[in-house]
């Protein structure tokens, strides 16, 4: 059975880890982006089941790898993404752009493995 | 040799000026050629210790993430994460690697709740980092103190009120608002009851961040601010000023009726403001008897509370300050009674008394 694909992008290292290890812990296989940038660059080469991004990252934003994926590759790959306090209308932008769910930070990763379960079923 | 020989024949026998612009070259070369040696040291240097430290802060996530996801589900810790805490507790007798522990926790902290984030502040414990954050408290540095308080605050820390509490009063105001930002993370509400006793000035830029802080948490049960309104302390009764607006207190109405007559005009003028937003009607007959006597930032304030709070029988006050030397009362007056009265507005444009503020009248009738 061939494993699900996912592309994390989180600019934090210690979250990624450890949101990786969990991952990867249920049978899904992770894809790290450090940055925007190369979230971009694993979306288009992975062609990911789902995609986890933070909202403010270097280089290329949250927002604009929602505006990437549903616009120019045209995808309708679900997107989770998460948001620190205060960037209630950067949530807003994402729905509007296509997101599918929101986890707010600080987040139980035992409650985003529930919500990329519900997507991914 | 003979080469170097006639050189230093040339230079014997060369102007003392010569002399000069060469021993200073020589000088400015060999500064340049050590500089440039040194500085190609600290580089190599710098380099190294980042790439040490990418790699220490490498091996400890993993380590983390290893000691948080070896956890038993009866919430002990087992063998494993005991070996992982001894391997801690070397390295953060260390400073450089302390700090990176330090900030890779504080990292994830931020990010994930619930067990998780209990696991991280055991660990925080029982590595010792706990008992530096203490020692820095015991430091004659103000500054080591301010950190070591805002570390325990970032690592909600509750157990070190007692050792936190007294630097409520310490001369500098950097620590006092490390405490007061610890008091507020820690206790919320109750954290606030500094507030009783503090005889400093509580800055603008602290009353942000304790009201940002208190925004933070689900629970909003706002605790009694009477005492602070009646405080001696000027900042003190602004702070709670802030309170009363930003949680609707309207229990503290009467208190903040008597602060009308407050010596200080800064805190009957915000006063006003907050009966503004509180529906203060009581206070607006009282002002408007008074209006004459209020100085011209209470008077301005009081139109921003009649803006909102007017009645048709206000209509003969308006219109007595139609024509007010203020700008800002003129502007508010023509506002309310565009809002009460629009006939009596629209014929102002046409009564010859009102000429000179054609352009305001013109303003408020396209608003």
């Amino acid at each position: 059975m061939t494993r699900k694909k996912i592309v994390l992008a989180e600019d934090n290292s210690t979250l990624s880890l450890l949101l990786k290890f969990r991952l990867e812990k249920e049978g899904y296989e992770l894809f790290m982006a450090q940055d925007g940038r190369e979230a971009l660059d694993l979306i288009e080469k992975e062609s990911p089941d789902l995609i986890l991004t933070d909202i403010m990252m270097p280089f290329v934003s949250g927002l604009e790898v929602i505006s990437h994926v549903r616009l120019k590759l045209d995808s309708d790959t679900p997107v989770i993404v998460f948001s620190s306090a205060g960037q209630e209308e950067m949530v807003i932008k994402a729905f509007n752009l296509g997101a599918n769910d929101f986890m707010g930070k600080p987040f139980s990763p035992n409650e985003l493995i529930i919500r990329v379960k519900r997507l991914l079923n | 040799m003979a080469t170097y020989q006639y050189l230093i024949d040339y230079f014997n026998e060369a102007p003392l000026l010569i002399q000069l612009a060469w021993a200073v070259s020589c000088i400015l070369f060999t500064a340049i050629v050590i500089l440039t040696l040194y500085l190609k040291l600290i580089r190599a240097t710098l380099r190294k210790k980042d790439i040490e430290t990418a790699r220490f802060r490498k091996d400890y996530e993993s380590t983390l993430i290893e000691y948080l996801y070896s956890s038993s589900e009866d919430g002990n810790i087992n063998d494993q994460q005991i070996a992982i805490i001894e391997k801690l507790n070397v390295s953060v007798h260390i400073k450089s690697k302390r700090k990176i522990i330090i900030s890779i926790l504080y990292n994830l902290m931020n990010e994930v709740s619930g067990e998780m984030s209990d696991s991280i502040k055991t660990l925080y414990f029982k590595t010792g980092l706990y008992d530096y954050a203490l020692a820095r408290l015991e430091n004659k540095n103000w500054y080591i103190i301010a950190k070591g308080i805002g570390e325990l605050t970032r690592f909600k820390i509750e157990e070190a009120h007692d050792l936190v509490e007294p630097f409520i009063k310490h001369p500098r105001h950097e620590v006092r608002k490390e405490t007061q930002l610890y008091m507020v993370n820690m206790f919320r509400f109750k954290g606030l009851s500094f507030l009783d006793e503090l005889k400093t000035p509580l800055s603008e830029w602290a009353q942000v961040q304790l009201l940002e802080t208190l925004q933070k948490f689900d629970d909003q049960q706002i605790c009694d601010i009477k005492p602070w309104l009646k405080s001696s302390n000027e900042t003190v009764i602004l702070f709670a000023l802030k309170l009363a607006k930003m949680y609707n207190q309207f229990e503290v109405k009467d208190t903040l009726m008597e602060l009308l007559s407050h010596p200080i005009k800064k805190i009957r003028v915000r006063v006003i403001e907050v009966l503004t937003s509180l529906y203060g009607i009581e206070a607006k007959e009282m002002l408007k008897a008074n209006f004459n006597d209020l100085s011209l930032e209470e008077q301005i304030s009081f139109f921003g509370l009649l803006e909102k709070l007017v009645v048709p029988s206000d209509e003969p006050f308006i219109e007595k300050h139609l024509f007010h030397k203020n700008f800002e009362i003129q502007l508010l007056a023509l506002k309310i009674l565009k809002s009460i009265n629009i006939d009596k507005f629209m014929g102002l444009s046409k009564s010859t008394k009102s000429r000179g503020n054609k352009k305001i009248i013109q303003f408020v009738t396209n608003t």
